[in-house]
């Protein structure tokens, strides 16, 4: 135990004197993600009230056939433009979101009391760019439309309400918390990426490092035990994570009382119970990436050779992440077992400020730190091969 | 007192097994400086491996001050001091930080490692460079406070991998003086080397090793007499069959 108090005191001594390490994991990281997601949050907050709110800018083809609806377009805060030359290349290109079509016939149809032709020309390949603009112009002209079909049901002596048999009410039960999907999305996964591989450089150094610097033979002829080095080397990679997390959430929080996400309404903005719930869901992925970490490192030959295996290590944390975004399914509680996938639960589940039941802590907590310790074991098997220090 | 006996080793390589020690037996006793002369490759490096029980042995047997090395490895390294042939010392940290690490590693409290710190640093001259980050330091620099972490927790036994290598002549001087030293403290030093000069110079008892066997076994005297060879140069290529690599 005192052996791994010294070897651990010594790594992070080590750590903290590597100003490259301490650059990434205090001042790069804690920028960038804090950058990308309120960023990100404030770009889209942007364009939703641009799309919802700005002038609505339409290329309408043959706007002079129908003048009054383009006059109450015009009211509703739409700014009509001419038509361009080829308006399905134009959605295509992207060059405009939506083109209104009026039909050739829509003036004399409207004259003669048949239902005119307008067509919406849009690209529903593009459901984030251009989704809600669409939705916009929809709901002015079905807009344009009722107004006219009540006053001519009125000109005609009919009550409007004979025409709208049914009256559809919704009732949205999203609490603010869980309606933000951005950082319920992106905020599991990059949170579990830093916690699986935050402490990488480190645990490279400890061990693939240490022994290309030609040190670890030393260390390995103390009396000091093999499981000892190994556990502080984790320990070690995983206090270092767990620090460079706690920055870049603190980081985070305050990006996101800079850059309020207006118009998205709620982001993630946890309480000090929910940050140190996240920490305790993510403490098990730390010791998990420190233990792989460490266990690859003993296991390559050198340091470059660890490091050609990270890119594999950033995938494991997505797989689930993705799945989730793909196919969102409903909690069971054996998913809560599975690395990744229970803790990408669990995080959402702070995040939408969802109760978490003492049953799902111990499931999630106790299969982690069984996976865990059967790392453990494998690395420790992995530094009693002579090769570890005599093959270099 | 380390005592070897009937030691074998082999390593599976790309191009087959390569036997790299076959059956060493040899005695290094308190109060002396025995030496392991080989050329490149003569299996001393392994041999001293198997000692620090980095590497176990295929067979045969390692004892220090009694103790066998197999079943009681943690307590055959604590009695041992190492200067292993990869000698990296932490850059980051200073000298005396590196020092000071081994000796926590080795049960020491902190006035004690900074008792055995001051001895070495006078012994071992390292005064200038004490307190500096290892990042930058020469060989000679290097070497001394891989030497210095090895000892600080003075070891009854001494096993250094070459220590000479690469050391200019004044540092070689004062290293010659420490092992001395040493050995009027009543420690068992054994250092492996494939200079002959130094090991002429230096050792009370030579085992020369060649191809993983030891060719010969004995003071200088003994060896001139059992060859037949008016000087120890002769000697050793006698006993070595050739003079390769013998030659700094």
């Amino acid at each position: 135990m005192r052996a791994l108090w010294i070897v651990l005191r010594k790594e992070l001594l080590d750590a903290f004197r590597d100003r490259r390490m301490l650059l990434v994991a205090f001042v790069v990281i804690p920028l960038a993600i804090p950058l990308v997601l309120a960023g990100t949050n404030a770009l889209s907050a942007r364009k939703q009230m641009q799309q919802l709110e700005g002038p609505l800018e339409l290329p309408v083809i043959g706007a002079e056939r129908a003048p009054n609806l383009v006059a109450w377009l015009q009211a509703h805060n739409v700014r009509v433009l001419p038509a361009p030359r080829d308006a399905d290349a134009a959605v295509r290109t992207q060059e405009h979101d939506v083109v209104l079509r009026i039909d050739e016939e829509y003036g004399e149809d409207w004259r003669s009391g048949r239902p005119a032709s307008v067509e919406v020309i849009f690209d529903s390949s593009r459901p984030l760019a251009s989704g809600a603009t669409v939705a916009r112009l929809g709901g002015l002209l079905d807009g344009y439309g009722s107004t006219v079909g009540t006053l001519r049901l009125v000109a005609r002596g009919i009550h409007p309400a004979v025409a709208n048999p049914l009256q559809v009410g919704t009732r949205d039960v999203a609490t603010p918390e869980a309606r933000f999907d951005l950082s319920q999305q992106i905020l599991p996964y990059l949170l579990l990426l830093l916690a699986f591989i935050g402490g990488m450089q480190l645990a490279i150094d400890a061990t693939a490092g240490e022994r290309e610097r030609q040190s670890l033979e030393p260390l390995l002829a103390t009396p000091v035990a093999r499981e000892s080095i190994i556990s502080a080397k984790i320990l070690a990679t995983a206090v270092f994570s767990l620090l460079s997390i706690a920055v870049t959430l603190i980081a985070y929080r305050l990006a996101f009382a800079i850059v309020p996400a207006r118009g998205v309404d709620a982001s993630f903005d946890p309480e000090p119970a929910g940050l140190l719930q996240l920490f305790l869901i993510i403490l098990p992925v730390v010791l998990l990436g420190a233990t792989v970490l460490t266990a690859l490192a003993a296991f390559a030959r050198s340091y470059r050779e660890a490091q050609a295996y990270l890119p594999l290590l950033m995938f494991l944390p997505m797989i689930p992440s993705l799945m989730l975004m793909v196919a969102p399914v409903r909690t069971q509680l054996w998913m809560l077992a599975v690395p990744f996938l229970g803790q990408n639960q669990m995080i959402v589940r702070v995040l939408r400020s969802e109760r978490i039941s003492a049953l799902d802590w111990g499931v999630s907590l106790g299969a982690s730190f069984a996976v865990v310790a059967v790392v453990w074991w494998i690395a420790a098997r992995l530094y009693h091969r002579e090769q570890l220090a005599t093959s270099s | 007192m380390i005592r070897v006996e009937g030691l074998r080793k082999s390593f599976q390589t790309r191009t087959g097994r390569v036997q790299a020690v076959d059956g060493v037996s040899f005695a290094a006793a308190d109060g002396q400086i025995t030496g392991l002369l080989g050329p490149n490759g003569a299996g001393k490096t392994t041999t001293l491996r198997m000692l620090y029980t980095l590497v176990s042995p295929d067979s045969g047997r390692v004892l220090v001050d009694g103790l066998d090395a197999a079943s009681e490895p943690t307590r055959v390294r604590a009695s041992l001091g190492v200067l292993p042939d990869a000698r990296g010392i932490y850059k980051r940290l200073t000298a005396r930080e590196n020092i000071a690490y081994f000796g926590a590693l080795q049960g020491l409290d902190a006035r004690l490692i900074t008792a055995r710190t001051e001895a070495l640093i006078a012994a071992l001259d390292m005064r200038d460079f004490i307190d500096r980050r290892a990042e930058g330091f020469s060989q000679g620099q290097r070497t001394k406070t891989a030497i210095a972490r090895a000892l600080v927790h003075a070891p009854r036994n001494v096993l250094l991998d070459e220590p000479t290598n690469g050391l200019d002549v004044m540092t070689t001087r004062s290293l010659r003086n420490f092992l001395l030293e040493q050995r009027a403290a009543g420690r068992c030093v054994l250092l492996s080397s494939h200079i002959m000069q130094e090991v002429a110079r230096l050792c009370d008892r030579i085992v020369v090793i060649a191809h993983g066997h030891v060719v010969a076994d004995g003071t200088p005297d003994e060896l001139r007499e059992s060859t037949g060879c008016a000087n120890l140069e002769d000697a050793f290529v006698a006993a070595i069959g050739s003079d390769e690599g013998l030659f700094a």
